[in-house]
C-alpha cells in the first residue's frame, strides 16, 4: 500500500485507492485546528468563521486524497494545478481566519522562537518564500524528480500549504502587527504574490509541447492530451487563482475604501 | 590560378560540412544503419502494403505494439503524432507511421483503424498473422513480441519493443527511439531527419 500518492506509471482507474500518510496529515491538521478553533470561539470568533475553516479542513483532505491526489501526482497536470490552488491559495486564509486570535495571541514574542516568527510572518520574506516555493515546485525537471516518489510528493504538497500558511499569515493573522503594513500595501502585496504564479500559469498556457515528463509520459487520459491538460492547468493556475487573490483583494478595497469615507464628517441634520 | 588553389582545402571543407548529413539529437543510433526492410502485410483498407516501395524515399516510423497496450503504444503514438501535426503541410507529407499491430487476434483491420485514427487519419496500420510479424522484428533486430498468460476475464497484454524505428530519406535507419521521448525531443530531431537526403541515385 503506497502511504502518499506519487506518479505509478500504472493506467489510470476509478477503483479507490487508500493513502494513509494522507488521513495522518489530515487528521493532524484537523486535531490542531480543532484545539485551536475551540479557543477562537471562546475569544469571540463567528461560528460561520469556524465552520469555513472547517471546510477549509476538508479542501485539504480532498485535495491531497483520491482521486484528485493521486490524479494530481502522476496522470493531470490540471489536477496538479486545482490541487496548487486548494492548497497553496484557498485553504489557507479560511484556515487562518478561524484561529488568528489564538494565533496572534500565542505567537512567541521573545528569544530565539520569537525572532524566528517575527522574521517569517514579515510581510517581504513571506511573499518571497510563497513565491520561491511557487516557482520551484514547478521547475519541470523538480516535478519530473520528485512526483514520482511518495517522499517527494509529499515534500510538494506540504511545502504549498505551509507556503500558503506563510503567505496569507500577515494578511489574515496580522500578528506581530506592523505599521507600515496598511491596507493598500496588503493588497500590494496580495497583487505581487500573484505575478509569480501567473508566469507560471502564461508558460503553460503558451508552450507549445507539454512541459512535464509525468504527465506526458504517464497512461494516457482518454479526455484530452498532456498539451491541452497543460493548458488546462495554466487555465486553472491562472483564473482560479486570480479569482481567489482578487476576490480577497476586492473585501480588502471595499474595507478600507469604506473606513475612510467612514472618516468623513456626516452632513449635518436638515433644519427645520 | 593561386587564388582558387589557395581558396581550394576552404571549400573543400565547407562542401563536406554541407553535404555532411544532419545528426538527431536524441534517441539511441543505430551503428551500422539499418537497411529498410522489405515486406508485405495488410493495411487497414485490406490491401497488401508492400513496406519499401510505399515508404521508399519517406522519413518513416516504424512501430510495434498492439492497439489494447494501456501506456506505451498510445504515448508513443500521440507524441509522434502531435509533433508531426506542428509541422508545414509539406513536411507532413514526406513522413509516414506505420504501426504493426503484434496482436492480430484483437487487432481486426477496423480495430486498428479506429485507434490510430484517435491519432491520425493518415497513420498507416498493418496487420499479419503471428510468424510473420515475427519474421520482420527479428530481421530488423527486435525481439519477439511475448503474449502473457489471459487473466480470468481473457484479457491478456502483448510485451513488445518500446521502440519507434525512424527509416529517413537514404532508406536507412540511423537511430531508434525508445519509450520516454518526449515531444520536445521529436521537435528537434524530427525536422533533422527531413533534412536526410536520399542516397545519390537511389
Amino acid at each position: 500500500m503506497q502511504w502518499w500518492c506519487s506518479a505509478s506509471g500504472k493506467p489510470w482507474t476509478w477503483e479507490p485507492q487508500y493513502y494513509p500518510g494522507v488521513w495522518l496529515v489530515v487528521a493532524a491538521l484537523a486535531v490542531g485546528f480543532h484545539a485551536l478553533s475551540r479557543r477562537g470561539r471562546a475569544m469571540g470568533e463567528s461560528r460561520l468563521v469556524y465552520w469555513s475553516g472547517w471546510s477549509a479542513v476538508g479542501l485539504v483532505w480532498q485535495a491531497l486524497d483520491w482521486p484528485v491526489g493521486p490524479l494530481a501526482a502522476g496522470y493531470l497536470a490540471s489536477a496538479h494545478a486545482v490541487q496548487f490552488v486548494t492548497l497553496a491559495l484557498l485553504a489557507p486564509p479560511l484556515l487562518l481566519l478561524a484561529v488568528r486570535k489564538p494565533l496572534a495571541a500565542g505567537l512567541p514574542t521573545s528569544g530565539r522562537s520569537g525572532r524566528m516568527a517575527s522574521l517569517v510572518t514579515q510581510p517581504v520574506i513571506a511573499g518571497v518564500l510563497f513565491n520561491l516555493v511557487a516557482v520551484v515546485t514547478h521547475v519541470p525537471l523538480v516535478v519530473d524528480t520528485l512526483m514520482p516518489t511518495q517522499a517527494g510528493a509529499f515534500v510538494i504538497d506540504i511545502a504549498w500549504l505551509a507556503g500558503g500558511l506563510v503567505l496569507w499569515w500577515p494578511i489574515v493573522v496580522g500578528a506581530p502587527s506592523r505599521a507600515w503594513f496598511s491596507a493598500p500595501v496588503r493588497m500590494l502585496y496580495l497583487f505581487l504574490s500573484t505575478l509569480f504564479h501567473t508566469g507560471i500559469a502564461m508558460v503553460m498556457l503558451l508552450r507549445e509541447f507539454p512541459m512535464y515528463g509525468i504527465y506526458e509520459l504517464a497512461p494516457p487520459w482518454d479526455a484530452w492530451t498532456p498539451l491541452e491538460d497543460q493548458h488546462l492547468a495554466g487555465g486553472v493556475m491562472e483564473l482560479a487563482g486570480a479569482a481567489v487573490i482578487f476576490s480577497i483583494v476586492t473585501v480588502m478595497f471595499f474595507r478600507w475604501s469604506g473606513g475612510v469615507s467612514g472618516d468623513v464628517a456626516p452632513p449635518p441634520p436638515p433644519r427645520d | 590560378m593561386p587564388l582558387t588553389r589557395f581558396l581550394a582545402p576552404y571549400a573543400a571543407v565547407v562542401m563536406a560540412a554541407a553535404c555532411a548529413q544532419p545528426a538527431p539529437r536524441h534517441g539511441v543510433a543505430l551503428e551500422p544503419a539499418l537497411p529498410r526492410p522489405a515486406f508485405t502485410l495488410t493495411d487497414t483498407r485490406g490491401a497488401p502494403y508492400e513496406f519499401a516501395r510505399e515508404t521508399h524515399g519517406l522519413l518513416t516510423f516504424l512501430f510495434f505494439g498492439y492497439t489494447n497496450c494501456p501506456d506505451v503504444c498510445p504515448v508513443h503514438v500521440a507524441n509522434v503524432a502531435a509533433v508531426l501535426h506542428t509541422l508545414p503541410f509539406e513536411d507532413q507529407q514526406k513522413a509516414r507511421f506505420v504501426f504493426v499491430t503484434t496482436d492480430p487476434q484483437r487487432d481486426t483491420l477496423p480495430a486498428l483503424r479506429r485507434w490510430l485514427d484517435h491519432f491520425d487519419k493518415a497513420f498507416v496500420g498493418l496487420r499479419g498473422d503471428d510468424a510473420a510479424v515475427t519474421q520482420i522484428m527479428q530481421a530488423i533486430g527486435l525481439p519477439p513480441a511475448v503474449r502473457s498468460v489471459p487473466g480470468p476475464d481473457g484479457r491478456y497484454e502483448v510485451g513488445h519493443p518500446a521502440t519507434v524505428i525512424v527509416f529517413t530519406a537514404d532508406d536507412s535507419a540511423h537511430v531508434l527511439y525508445p519509450f520516454g521521448t518526449r515531444q520536445e525531443d521529436w521537435a528537434e530531431d524530427i525536422p533533422r531527419l527531413l533534412r536526410v537526403r536520399p542516397r545519390s541515385g537511389g
